[in-house]
């Protein structure tokens, strides 16, 4: 895989135009010694449901292995990008840290405890204050019926936060302002039909902060909206990353909004992690085939040069469903690199140098000499 | 970088006055605008006033002693709609009979209606076990015969409690109708609900209540009951049709009461005069026009409401 | 191009009757088209000319509300029934499609130029099997024998790439992939001289969407299809398109060579756009914000409508539309700070002539 050169320099012409300066991004106040979240060989496996008869014995014709034995961890302060096609296990994977979704296997610890399984509504509701999801579509996450105060409150009346309904109100004004909705009380009162998708995202967001999470999930946050919609939030989000200290489990299809966001990013296929590390070493020098393949079919506002189209990795076929996980690396009949030990055995993740891990019979020997793959 | 402009205000502007008044005010011009709504409305009116006040239209209930009139007399010389074998004014029993008719009408809705809301979204919203076993109980009632179940019931409860006892002020015979009614007709309306329920719990709100920590009991409460208030209400509408109706036939059949003159009682006295074979008309088709109009009305308003009130998705880009 | 190698030349189907052989194949001057809405018309499309030739693959970009997809729509007057073309003439072979009534515009629809929807992959009848949802404007269409028109549907599958004996499964028997690219087999079946593709690969996943954008670009090859992608994707149109138009609020921004347009931007709308997007081959890691939003095309502002959003804005573009200026690269912008630039042929006269010698 080539690295695409940069643009060449621009004519005479646009020297009438200076070219508009980018913000530029501070970098962020990770704390490597602080592990806030780490799965352990997390398995989320749906029965798939016979007819009649199965079900008074309780057997399950097979099973949708979603999420089949992960292991992640994710520092304090971090951007981790989870990056996936449809059927990869990412939403699973977000679905089941929040505990919207059971897993049926694995471990699971949050800043040192363990909370796979949360006896008790009172430590549920203690992993849910420091733990909360920003969902993907801002048009169906708002109950139609409900005002916005309505929403971003109904953490606060669940949990029992807040010292009086004054003090409720204070933090529900607060979480819109810091969500970028000024002046915050003419949008308490509305409803969300008389916003727009953006707006509405920006309310989706300050329900997800109102009680003062440490770690937020966001699912395809930005992936309903406009490009320009877009831009706003991500920029939010990373503002609030630096000012609260948050750390992000950032769910994406869209490798290069990955890699614009992400300190660090896994690739899952079908309900594995087939590589992880610092994204720049990721995108750059992927030792898994999936992931290179990933990063050349991922489009980018830059005119391809002559024959680069050819350097394209296009796959054939598509994903296949989880009912039906190819035996020995689950990526095998699609590899470009495939040999026979890969139809046999599944490999594990190995250490590649700089952090990074590759789930690929290739990488088992270790770090390269860094440079394009 | 934050945005340094301050993000555009809400899309719509506030409206003047209180957010309830702004809704309620749009609600009504929209069911007003459209043709069954007003004229449903209007035919509810006018059978509410009767049936709220019957004494200011025509006086109070004749009975066999106070009837002035002659046996059987056609419409004319101060009675409208004529006199019935017992010469009570049949235009004074017709208005009487609305209140008795709508009222017993009224309950066995209110029945319907709670049953099956609570049995639908209960049903709808816990699933698995619970879902199936309600289900299986919802089944066996739809499957009932309104006329057989009456038939068979109104004796039994009577002997048990006695014809002539009183439940709140309430006959023993109303009472057994407007059961009759409730059962036959709860299962329908659970169905309906719990369709609509099962939709709304996969919606990504849904999924947000939970994800704060919001337990079952609360969500059926505030975020599925006001999304299906809309199906509720029209369905209560539409029963309340049915109810007349049944109501009407089981008096007509004999299963009523005769002490409290509805429609369909007074077509049941009309029967049992031999009205028909006497010609009569004047005795049998106030009520029946009465209850064809009431049903013809109720069914114009809930239609128009199921229409207005199905929940929108909202505006999307 | 020599006539063998231009699509005209392996057509199956004959030109239509009025049909100039020698004229471009699309030509569209001054575009308006204007919806009529219970407070006020909206100007949704405000004097919009482009070209498309032979083989041309046409990228028309830009956010939601820009036109992009009413433009496309107009083109075979398919607007919803609030909208209409105000004036400008839509030059198909030399014939101007404007001017014609529902009847005489059928014989351009489908037949000469097709459009794929957004979403049309789920749009598909779910109860009619695929064979013969594409065999259907075969024999409706072109009045083909039920025999012929169903060959020729297993030869548009296999043409993009769904193997011929699938012709009896039903949508949902098929994956998004495939059924996009059943999607694309119909709007193939009557041999159209121009594809319009509205937002083709947006639901699908990224190799997906690779493996569609392939293909495209190898039908273009092989039947020398005509393209016209409308996207908000501006990546989507860096990789498979000829040219580039970049709309806002209704008029074009700048158009041109997409590998000029991209690499060197002159308008400062397409600057910002294309900095608002991740851009995964340099080390660019910082996505730009523009402030503001479209205007209310009920009452644009006057002079250039991206002025109120502009960094560079002089007082004349609150004043004055600024005219059409083109440069030697073939690259069209519309903005006051290249209107007194120095520039061979400037003005809607130059796009013509620039359009026949081919940009």
């Amino acid at each position: 895989m080539t690295n695409r050169q940069d643009a060449p320099a621009v004519v005479a012409d646009t020297e009438l135009v200076p070219a508009s300066v980018a913000p530029v991004i501070e970098p962020p106040g990770i704390e490597p010694g602080h592990e806030l979240l780490r799965l352990e060989g997390l398995q989320v496996h749906f029965p798939i449901r016979g007819g009649f008869l199965d079900q008074v014995r309780r057997r399950a014709r097979g099973y949708v292995r979603a999420v089949d034995g992960i292991d992640l961890a994710i520092n304090k302060g971090e951007i981790l990008g989870l990056v996936g096609e449809s059927g990869s296990g990412k939403t699973t994977t977000g679905r089941v840290v929040v505990k919207l979704t059971h897993q049926t296997g694995g471990r699971i610890v949050f800043d040192g405890q363990d909370v796979t399984t949360l006896w008790g509504t009172g430590n549920l509701r203690a992993y849910r204050r420091r733990v909360q999801l920003i969902f993907q579509d801002p048009y169906e996450t708002l109950n139609p019926k409900h005002t916005i105060a309505e929403f971003v409150g109904e953490p606060l009346e669940v949990n029992g936060i807040g010292t009086s309904r004054q003090d409720r109100e204070q933090r529900i004004l607060a979480a819109l302002e810091t969500a970028g909705l000024r002046p915050a009380a003419d949008f308490a009162g509305r409803f969300p039909h008389e916003l727009s998708g953006g707006q509405r995202q920006r309310v989706v967001i300050a329900g997800a902060l109102v009680m003062g999470p440490d770690l937020v999930v966001a699912d395809e946050p930005v992936s309903m909206l406009d490009v320009s919609i877009r831009t706003e939030l991500l920029h939010l989000m990373l503002d609030l990353r630096r000012e609260r200290g948050l750390t992000y489990l950032f769910i994406t299809h869209d490798l290069s909004l990955a890699w614009v966001l992400a300190d660090r990013i896994a690739v899952m296929y079908l309900g594995k992690i087939m590589e992880i590390g610092p994204a720049e070493r990721v995108i750059r020098w992927p030792r898994n085939p999936y992931t290179q393949a990933l990063v050349s079919v991922s489009p980018s506002p830059d005119p391809p040069a002559e024959g680069e189209r050819a350097a394209r990795t296009i796959l054939v076929g598509e994903t296949p469903d989880a009912a039906h996980i190819p035996p020995g690396c689950r990526f095998h009949p699609r590899c470009p690199l495939v040999f026979d030990r890969c139809r046999v055995d599944e490999p594990p993740l190995f250490d590649v140098g700089g952090g990074q891990q590759a789930a690929c019979w290739l990488a088992e020997g270790g770090e390269i000499e860094p440079g394009p793959a | 970088m934050t945005p340094t402009t301050a993000p555009p205000a809400a899309v719509t502007p506030a409206r003047r006055g209180s957010r309830a008044g702004g809704r309620a005010r749009d609600f009504a011009g929209r069911f007003l605008s459209r043709n069954d709504g007003r004229l449903g409305l209007l035919i509810l009116v006018v059978f509410g006033l009767l049936a709220a006040f019957p004494d200011v239209f025509v006086g109070k209930l004749e009975t066999a002693t106070t009837a002035t009139g002659q046996s059987l007399q056609p419409p004319g010389g101060g009675y409208l709609f004529g006199t019935d074998e017992l010469g009570r004014d049949v235009l004074n029993m017709t208005v009487h009979g609305a209140r008795i008719s709508m009222t017993i009408g009224l309950m066995a809705t209110l029945i319907t209606v709670l049953l099956g809301a609570v049995v639908g979204i209960v049903a709808g919203y816990v699933g698995g076990k619970t879902d199936t076993v309600l289900m299986r109980i919802s089944d066996f009632f739809l499957v009932l015969p309104t006329i057989v179940l009456a038939i068979i019931l109104a004796p039994v409860i009577l002997d048990i409690v006695g014809a002539d006892a009183e439940l709140f002020g309430i006959r023993a015979t109303m009472i057994v109708i407007v059961v009759v009614i409730g059962l036959t007709s709860w299962a329908t309306t659970a169905r309906v609900i719990r369709s609509q329920v099962l939709s709304i719990k996969m919606r990504m709100f849904v999924d947000r209540a939970r994800v704060v920590g919001s337990g079952p009991g609360r969500i059926m409460r505030r975020h599925v009951l006001p999304n299906v208030i809309n199906l509720i209400v029209a369905q209560a509408v539409l029963t309340f049709a049915v109810a007349v109706f049944t109501e009407t036939t089981l008096a007509f059949i004999g299963l009523g009461d005769p002490f409290a003159p509805s429609w369909g009682e007074i077509l049941n006295s009309a029967q049992g005069a031999g009205a028909p074979g006497l010609g009569a008309w004047w005795y049998i088709a106030p009520p029946a026009i009465c209850v064809v109009l009431v049903v013809l009305a109720f069914t114009l308003v809930g239609n128009a409401l199921d229409d207005i009130l199905n929940p929108r998705s909202g505006a999307r880009r | 191009m020599t006539e063998d190698t231009t699509q005209r030349g392996r057509r199956q189907w004959p030109l239509p009757k009025l049909a100039d052989p020698k004229a471009p194949l699309l030509r569209v001057e001054d575009l308006a088209v204007r919806f009529r809405m219970p407070n006020g018309s909206v100007k949704a499309v405000d004097g919009v000319s482009f070209g498309l030739d032979d083989g041309e693959a046409l990228g028309i970009a830009g956010e939601s509300g820009c036109g992009k997809t009413t433009t496309a729509l107009s083109l075979v007057h398919l607007l919803p029934a609030n909208g209409y073309i105000k004036r400008g003439r839509v030059e198909l072979f030399g014939i101007d499609l404007v001017p014609k009534t529902e009847t005489q515009i059928a014989r351009y629809r489908w037949r000469e130029i097709s459009i794929v929807f957004q979403g049309a992959m789920n749009a598909l009848n779910p109860v009619q099997r695929i064979g013969d949802q594409i065999a259907e404007p075969i024999e409706v269409r072109l009045g083909q024998p039920r025999e012929s028109s169903r060959r020729r549907a297993g030869e548009l599958l296999e043409l993009v790439g769904i193997p011929r004996q699938r012709a009896g499964a039903y949508p949902h028997e098929l994956s998004g992939g495939m059924r996009q690219r059943a999607i694309i087999a119909m709007s193939l079946a009557c041999d159209p001289a121009i594809v319009i593709g509205d937002e083709p690969t947006t639901a699908l996943d990224v190799m997906v969407q690779a493996q569609i954008l392939q293909l495209l670009e190898q039908l273009r090859r092989d039947l020398g299809l005509s393209l016209i992608l409308i996207t908000h994707d501006l990546s989507v149109i860096a990789e498979t398109c000829d040219r580039a138009m970049i709309m806002y609020a209704g008029r074009v921004a700048e158009e041109g060579p997409s590998r000029r347009l991209f690499t060197a931007p002159r308008h400062p709308y397409t600057q910002k756009l294309l900095s608002s997007f991740p851009n995964i081959r340099t080390d660019r890691r910082t996505l730009e914000v523009i402030p503001g939003m479209p205007p209310d095309l009920r009452k644009p502002p006057p002079g250039c409508r991206f002025a109120p959003r502009c960094p560079f804005a002089m007082p004349v573009c609150t004043e004055v539309v600024p005219p059409e200026v083109r440069f030697s690269d073939g690259v069209r912008v519309a903005c006051h700070l290249y209107s007194d630039a120095e520039a061979p042929m400037a003005g809607a006269a130059g796009l013509k002539a620039a359009g026949e010698t081919g940009a």
